[in-house]
């Protein structure tokens, strides 16, 4: 776990490092002027090249914008630079003979104690499994180590193992990509979740793209040298014949988080990791005992496709990522739209691990209440992206840095709300690093204005419309368009009056329109699969988020009821509904056993005993999620039991209770109850007439309508 | 109770348990308005906790009692409530009709008639929709008769309790008949009467002389000294009055049994028994199990050896059955139950010795034995409850030809045993029987601590293996050491916020519940609350908070003394739901 301690201490050195230079922009342009400098000058390069080693563990990321033109031009500094850049890879070897003193750091020492402990574990090694399968041309080279369980996955450039499951993965040799993130030696572990909600996730070898310098021999050696390091017995002739100077090396671990463990308690979550219904039909898993032993299942066939990108999808990837690389004169605000089901969130996912490969941080801010990113849903936030996102949104919950919470799944009720949460966010919009603005699927009527107002309240620079099929699914929001529309909130300027124009005209800047054709399988069509529904994606990150509340050590999953709660006298914070109207004497009916937002009012809160009923909806910062466990009438006190952290919690006085209801699963299933479970009942019948909830059928024909 | 071991499925609701959906139930159809808007309050507590998935009925109700309420406070002009009523009607008509729509739009009209809504309420609400806007009266008609169908077709069914009987069945097609036929009928029926007194007088004297042939018979017999003796076959006279009867009992059966049923013929009076010189006091016998005093049955037994056959028998238990209906004088039902034991005995499949005994004494009844629609005895006997019905039913249950399961029997005879609040005997099972039927607290409670130790063991084994095999072992309340305590509490300092250091076991108590928290569906009401307004907080305001003081109007409970039931409010429900009726 060391490792994941460096890293995030490097990521927070980093993130200084980053305010330390002021915009990140900057300093990425003062290297590749070192780069340039060093070609003339070796005095100039040195002092490059001792900013890179002092920066060298915080930003291993960024590797390969220097690693690549050094040693091109010197060779007597190769030996250095190989030193420094990897590294990760030469302790293993258990040298350290080659390392220049100078470069050990106080995080290469914490490096190589790892590595230590990583290869005393080594020598008592037992049955090691090779694996090599063959099937439909699909081979992958795997062998999994029992002693220190974990599995070695040879692959050769351009190979693609697209699969379900998760595991830890650490790039050994060369460099793989996976959803648009480049992984290469030296990196951190990261990990990855393909749960069969989402498409598939690809490991793509890249293969060794560093300093052709070496020539292949010493690098089909080094290769091998690494699998020997993790594989603790032989491994077998078939793996190391497949290893080359150009093949990629990679390491996958069973993955084993309070997440995991906790979703995998419920019996109706027991297949979250497994292949969906569509993929077993179509018997697209590949039998690999080295990669099932580490939780991954590799597809093969139709179902491995991956992520299906088209020639304009790349190309709106490759412009924006152009447009940060300093072709556009300001940080780029990408707004990313589409109808439901059209791409958005993934494409968002794509393009931040591509921007992650080039820069440290991206700034994500969600609009979409109902399939949100990083937080539960009915929260719009504000985060700062620094690791990439290797899963879906359950998968890597955040704290974001500024949040609100609306509290329903969809706006419709309140836009003004809506927007005015949205505005009060922007305003932390630091504008050092790209800006990714996420929004709803809802495109069509007010839904289409508020995207108009999005583009305007943001200055949005660009503007990334995904359809699918050959109709757009709502009209194009190109500047020119841009120029007339009308939204819920903005209004098209003035027409100015030809005379005034150039004056006016130079602040309305517009924004670089990019069109998306979705290409995949079933763009436009909502899941119907297990896991798939919205709903369902819902509760999940509900579930991952109170999933938190585990401990971090391996143990028995503790149920939600079984956690010491927080107390809080009844007038000390208010409590709101978002949502609808209450009776504030029957408040309490509403807000036992639900979970409410956990906000922070600039005002004091003081009741004269009894609840403090909020008359209207604030809009104000929230902190995080927390479930009111209990409501004790007799001291006047709320049990509320959450993830957020003692110190945060300090600041909460407004508990906002939304339309976001605690899954279903945490109210029926729990452990350990005697007796009936309130709010759970076994008698509700829904033969009766009017049980169900209101129902709209959507594109119900008249009979007239039928004969035309 | 076949439905809910169909589906066992746990759906979220919400109301905290069914206490507090029966007290909503209550109120919302107590005609009260102040009653009604607590219900109101409380539903609009329901709708924050589901949301857009809130019951549509639940959600029409609240509407159309809400329109009630607004009406009898008298302050709204006609028109205003018209246009109240009229969304509520209109929403109504056309959110519970939503479910049956298919692809193609149809008719409200017919949707309405499938699940029992009157066309004139459809009319009403097309008249609210697209015509001119009904008057008040048949808005406030329409809202009486639909708030009526929701508690039909909706509150009363939901939750388990469908005790109301099929809508269907209530009176709606009433033969609608010609005049000229139901005179006609009339005088038929006036005719048939007729002959029914004039068959039913000469029963009666026809038995009376039976009565007196077999009196002579008796006296014969004491004066011979052998009153216990064999009684001699019948003489002609008797037999020409056993014909008689045998055809009486082809011509008019039903008033036959009538007239045996009456006092002073299979049913003694007490001066029958003293002149056959039984002691008529009620000490002497045992009401728990009756027995026929033999010379009283040998009284009887030509005549019964002559109507013997199993319609006759059939007829007569059921007759027997029908009078221990009418709640007779004890005397009458001793009778009754030991004839009743009688026959049974008699038709008894087991050799027992007393059979046996008996077919010896001639004292049987049948040759053959005869069959019986044992269901029908068994309903029969379970519907008429006398001291003696545990007594009868242990003779049915022994005898049947296709026996009960031996738990259902069990079942049957300790419920018996309960309603007679007979003595037990050997009737009573083990502790704890699950599929035995809560009748009594005692029950209950055994009941509720099998169920749940039932439900864990069936939790624990379908789940997976590896998580939950730990579970027994380790303790899933959380424990935080005492430095984490004040470690968090610390970080908290300055703030109204602390870690609950009660000692309490969270692990027994479900999400929603605290020690000591009532069962009681008013156990969350607030008293007093204050209201909060907070100003945007974009604009940087220099004003401070406003704070309203308010105190909410006490709460009418309807819950009686403070020194609470001693069954709580769950208790009862849960009463309520075992209930069976037979």
């Amino acid at each position: 776990m060391k490792v994941h301690k460096v890293s995030s201490q490097s990521q927070h050195e980093q993130r200084n490092a980053t305010k330390h230079h002021g915009k990140n922009k900057w300093r990425k342009k003062i290297h590749s002027m070192d780069s340039t400098l060093i070609k003339t000058s070796a005095g100039t390069a040195k002092l490059g090249q001792q900013i890179a080693k002092k920066e060298k563990p915080k930003l291993k990321r960024l590797k390969k914008s220097y690693t690549k033109p050094i040693p091109k031009n010197s060779c007597a500094e190769e030996k250095n630079v190989k030193a420094t850049s990897v590294t990760f890879a030469h302790v293993h070897t258990n040298g350290g003979t080659e390392l220049d003193d100078s470069s050990i750091s106080v995080d290469s020492q914490e490096w190589s104690e790892y590595a230590k402990s990583l290869q005393n574990g080594m020598e008592g090694s037992t049955s090691p499994t090779t694996d090599q399968m063959e099937e439909g041309g699909l081979q992958f080279h795997a062998h999994f180590d029992h002693t220190h369980n974990h599995a070695v996955l040879v692959m050769k450039q351009g190979q693609v193992l697209c699969f379900r499951g998760r595991c830890l993965l650490t790039c050994l040799y060369g460099h793989v990509e996976v959803l648009g993130f480049t992984i290469e030696e030296g990196q951190q572990p990261y990990p990855l979740f393909s749960p069969p909600s989402h498409c598939p996730l690809t490991i793509t070898a890249l293969g060794n793209n560093s300093p052709s310098g070496k020539n292949q021999k010493e690098g089909q050696l080094e290769a091998k040298a690494i699998v020997r390091k993790y594989i603790s017995s032989e491994p077998s002739k078939m793996l190391m014949n497949e290893v080359d100077s150009d093949s990629c090396v990679v390491l996958l671990e069973p993955l084993d988080t309070p997440l995991t463990r906790f979703l995998t308690s419920f019996s109706e979550l027991s297949e979250i990791f497994g292949l969906n219904s569509k993929e077993l039909k179509s018997q697209a898993a590949v039998y690999s005992p080295a990669l099932s032993a580490v939780g991954v299942t590799a597809l093969s066939g139709a179902c491995a496709q991956g992520l299906v990108m088209s020639h304009s999808y790349k190309e709106a990837v490759s412009s924006l990522l152009s447009a940060w690389a300093g072709e556009f004169d300001r940080c780029p605000i990408i707004l990313v739209c589409g109808g439901k089901s059209a791409g958005k969130s993934t494409f968002n996912r794509y393009l931040i691990n591509s921007l992650l490969n080039h820069t440290v941080s991206v700034e994500y801010l969600e609009c979409d209440l109902g399939q949100t990113e990083f937080t539960p849903p009915g929260c719009l936030s504000l985060n700062t992206v620094t690791e990439p996102l290797l899963g879906p949104p359950f998968t890597h919950l955040r704290d974001p840095e500024h949040m609100v919470y609306y509290g329903q799944a969809d706006c419709q009720a309140d836009i003004d709300r809506y927007l005015e949460s949205l505005k009060s966010l922007c305003r932390h919009i630091s504008g050092e690093s790209p800006v990714i603005i996420n929004t709803m699927g809802w495109i069509r009527g007010y839904g289409f204005q508020i995207l108009v107002d999005l583009i305007r309240l943001f200055s949005v620079t660009h503007v990334v419309q995904l359809s699918y099929g050959i109709a757009p699914q709502c009209q194009l929001l190109t500047p020119e368009f841009l120029r007339t529309a009308h939204g819920w909130q903005t209004h098209p300027p003035t027409t100015p009056s030809l005379t005034e124009e150039p004056a006016s005209h130079s602040s309305i800047r517009s924004h670089v329109f990019l069109s998306v054709q979705s290409e995949f399988e079933s763009a436009g069509t909502s899941g119907e699969m297990q896991y798939q529904r919205s709903n369902e994606q819902r509760d999940l990150a509900l579930l991952s988020y109170i999933s938190k509340l585990q401990s971090p050590e391996p143990g028995p999953i503790r149920p939600l009821h079984c956690f010491i709660p927080y107390q809080v006298p009844h007038s000390a914070v208010a409590i709101g509904v978002t949502h609808c109207e209450v009776a504030p004497n029957n408040i309490f009916y509403a807000a036992n056993a639900s979970i409410v937002g956990l906000c922070c009012l600039s005002e004091k809160v003081m009741g004269r005993g009894g609840p403090v009923v909020l008359s209207q909806t604030p809009i104000c910062q929230c902190v995080g999620l927390g479930v009111l466990r209990g409501v004790d009438m007799g001291r006047g006190l709320y049990f509320l039991v959450t993830p957020v952290a003692p110190s945060v919690l300090k600041h909460v006085n407004c508990l906002l209770l939304g339309e976001i209801t605690l899954p279903k699963i945490l109210l029926t299933k729990q452990h350990g109850i005697e007796g009936d479970l309130p709010y759970v009942t076994m008698d509700y019948s829904f033969e009766v007439q009017g049980a169900g909830k209101l129902h709209i059928y959507k594109g119900m024909t008249r009979p007239s309508f039928i004969n035309n | 109770m076949k439905k809910k071991t169909a589906r066992k499925t746990r759906h979220v609701v919400a109301w905290m348990n069914k206490a507090e959906y029966e007290h909503v139930l209550e109120y919302l159809f107590s005609k009260e308005p102040a009653l009604q808007k607590h219900a109101l309050h409380r539903i609009s507590a329901w709708k924050g906790r589901l949301g857009q998935s809130t019951p549509v009925a639940v959600d029409s109700t609240a509407d159309l009692v809400r329109c009630q309420v607004l009406d009898s406070t008298g302050q709204l002009e006609g028109n205003d409530l018209v246009l109240l009523y009229g969304m509520a009607l209109v929403r109504f008509v056309n959110l519970i009709t939503e479910r049956q729509q298919k692809k193609i739009a149809r008719p409200l009209r017919s949707l309405a008639r499938n699940i029992n809504i009157p066309a004139w309420v459809v009319n009403l609400r097309h008249d609210l929709t697209h015509r001119r806007l009904p008057s008040l009266k048949w808005c406030r008609k329409g809202c009486g008769f639909v708030l009526d169908w929701l508690h039909q077709q909706y509150w009363s069914r939901q939750m388990g309790s469908q005790l109301t009987e099929d809508w269907n069945s209530s009176s709606e097609e009433e033969d609608e008949e010609d005049e000229e036929e139901f005179v006609k009928r009339h005088e038929e029926e006036l005719i048939r009467r007729q002959k029914e007194i004039e068959a039913h007088k000469q029963i009666r004297e026809l038995l009376i002389s039976y009565e007196q042939e077999q009196f002579r018979t008796y006296e014969e017999l004491v004066k011979q000294g052998g009153q216990h003796g064999k009684w001699p076959n019948a003489s002609t006279d008797l037999s020409w009055i056993l014909t008689q009867i045998k055809h009486y009992d082809t011509e008019a059966r039903d008033i036959l049994l009538d007239v045996l049923m009456q006092d002073g013929f299979l049913i003694p009076t007490a001066e029958q028994l003293e002149s056959l010189d039984i002691d008529p006091s009620e000490d002497s016998v045992d009401m728990f199990s009756p027995c026929l005093p033999r010379v009283f049955l040998h009284f009887w037994l030509p005549c019964l050896k002559m109507l013997n056959s199993s319609v006759f028998m059939n007829l007569l238990l059921d007759k027997l059955f029908a009078e221990l209906l009418n709640e007779p004088s004890s005397h009458r039902t001793y009778y009754i139950a030991s004839w009743i034991s009688n026959i049974f005995l008699c038709n008894s499949k087991s050799e027992l010795k007393a059979h046996k005994r008996l077919k010896i004494a001639k004292e049987s009844i049948f040759m053959n034995r005869l069959k019986f629609p044992w269901q029908n005895l068994i309903s029969a006997c379970l519907n008429a409850p006398c001291p003696a019905t545990p007594f009868l039913l242990r003779q049915i249950l022994s005898d049947m030809d296709k026996p009960l399961p031996q738990d259902a029997q069990q079942n049957l005879l300790q419920l018996c045993n309960i309603y007679t609040q007979g003595y037990h005997g050997n009737a009573s099972p083990g502790p704890s029987d699950p599929a035995q039927p809560v009748y009594t607290l005692q029950n209950l409670q055994e009941r509720l601590k099998s169920n749940t130790s039932q439900s864990r063991d069936a939790q624990s084994s379908n789940h997976t293996t590896r998580t939950v095999q730990a579970l027994p072992t380790e303790d899933l309340q959380e424990k935080l050491s005492a430095e984490t305590i004040q470690e968090r509490n610390f970080a908290l300092r300055g703030s109204a916020w602390s870690v609950c250091t009660d000692r309490v076991p969270w692990k027994q108590y479900p999400l929603g519940k605290v020690p000591g928290q009532p069962e009681d569906p008013t156990c969350l009401m607030v008293e007093c609350y204050s209201t909060f307004t907070v100003f945007d907080q974009q604009v940087e305001l220099d004003q401070l908070p406003q704070h309203h003081g308010n105190r909410s109007v006490p709460l009418q409970s309807r819950a009686s003394g403070s020194d609470g039931p001693l069954w709580t409010h769950s208790d009862l429900s849960r009463v309520k739901a075992g209930l069976k009726l037979f």
